[in-house]
């Protein structure tokens, strides 16, 4: 983690946080590095997540209001954003930390999804990126030079078989980010995602083989996966003003997973196992 | 009143959990029996909640694992 003290980065800046539920959410640890860094924000989350997670102590401990909000539904958005201008007027920045897939938890197989709950999974994890961001700007709260960023995973462009449809959603959810990016560019709006590791969080603990993801990407990512604080520590960077200039981009923050083969200890590992794979037969 | 109560129960939990009505059975656990993962049954409480215009408190809830358990707090809560 960074410096306990921080460096400042975000001095003066407000903003508005989704998706934080526990204490292991990488939003969570998001708002406590904003609020290291200086940063005044709101907090919000859906009526059930609010019921099922810890929100209120971060709230006590970072001073940030919560305010519920179902991101599937346009009204609960207008009225949240029109709260957020009333406690900060405008904001600098915004956290879209928002995923489920009901196929997932359902382990309802790829080949026969649930096309409801497909639709659902769309909504809730990708769509909604574009009506907070619609919303926000209808309301007049994004400010002028402003950052959003959306979190994302690889399965968007490789596929993990037990991400399911949100491999999908997740490749729609980057696009809708460029896409969004490219309009508001103009105003030195920035809009990108940050393709996070797996992280050990409770939204991680519902995907069956999670365990396998997780040491996977572990293992062929020559730093190992990043942590959540880590992952806060990028995110404060990007809300920051020192990277102004970086918009429409889907940004690895990985360990260097993305970009790596094979290494010579993983060589020896599987030349080993296939050796006794040999010796069974 | 305590007809209608079940059926609504049980048309609440065949629509939040995708489930077959004929797997609602009076006994059926929403967590082995029917799927529900600890999300769902936070969902199932507030639709409840929703549906019948009352609040269940955590503690009463935490004890509302089955589909007869739902029937029966809720005929007490709404009678």
């Amino acid at each position: 983690m960074a410096d306990q003290q921080g460096y400042g980065l975000l001095k003066g800046k407000k903003g508005l946080i989704f998706g934080a539920l526990d204490e292991r959410s990488i939003a969570w640890r998001i708002a406590l590095a904003c609020k290291r860094e200086g940063a005044e924000f709101s907090l919000s989350n859906a009526p059930v997540a609010l019921r099922f997670g810890d929100l209120d102590e971060l709230s006590e401990e970072t001073g940030a209001e919560v305010f519920p909000c179902d991101v599937t539904n346009e009204d609960e958005i207008e009225e949240l954003m029109q709260n957020v201008k009333e406690e900060h007027g405008k904001i600098d920045f915004m956290l879209h930390a928002i995923g489920m897939s009901p196929n997932v938890r359902k382990k309802q197989d790829y080949k026969e999804l649930n096309y409801q709950w497909m639709q659902q999974t769309m909504d809730i994890s990708a769509i909604s990126l574009h009506k907070v961001i619609r919303y926000a700007d209808e309301a007049d709260i994004l400010a002028d030079g402003g950052s959003i960023v959306a979190l994302s995973y690889i399965g968007a462009h490789r596929i993990f078989s037990k991400y399911s449809d949100m491999n999908d959603a997740k490749a729609l959810l980057e696009s809708i980010a460029r896409n969004y990016g490219s309009r508001l560019a103009d105003r030195g709006i920035r809009v990108n995602t940050v393709s996070q590791a797996p992280t050990r969080t409770s939204a991680g603990k519902g995907i069956k083989g999670f365990d396998g993801m997780y040491t996977f990407a572990d293992k062929i990512a020559p730093m190992g996966n990043p942590t959540a604080d880590e992952c806060a520590d990028y995110c404060v960077t990007l809300f920051s003003d020192l990277t102004r200039k970086v918009t429409m981009q889907n940004l690895y923050h990985d360990g260097g997973f993305v970009t790596s083969g094979i290494d010579e200890q993983m060589i020896n590992d599987l030349a080993k196992i296939y050796a006794d794979d040999e010796g069974d037969e | 009143m305590s007809q209608d109560v079940e059926s609504k129960v049980k048309s609440i939990i065949v629509d939040k959990l995708g489930v077959d009505e004929s797997e609602v059975t009076h006994e059926a656990n929403f967590t082995n029996d029917l799927g529900a993962d600890s999300l769902d049954t936070v969902e199932l409480i507030m639709e409840f909640e929703k549906e019948f215009d009352i609040s269940i408190p955590d503690e009463d809830a935490e004890n509302i694992a089955t589909v007869g358990n739902a029937v029966e707090y809720l005929q007490e809560k709404v009678s």
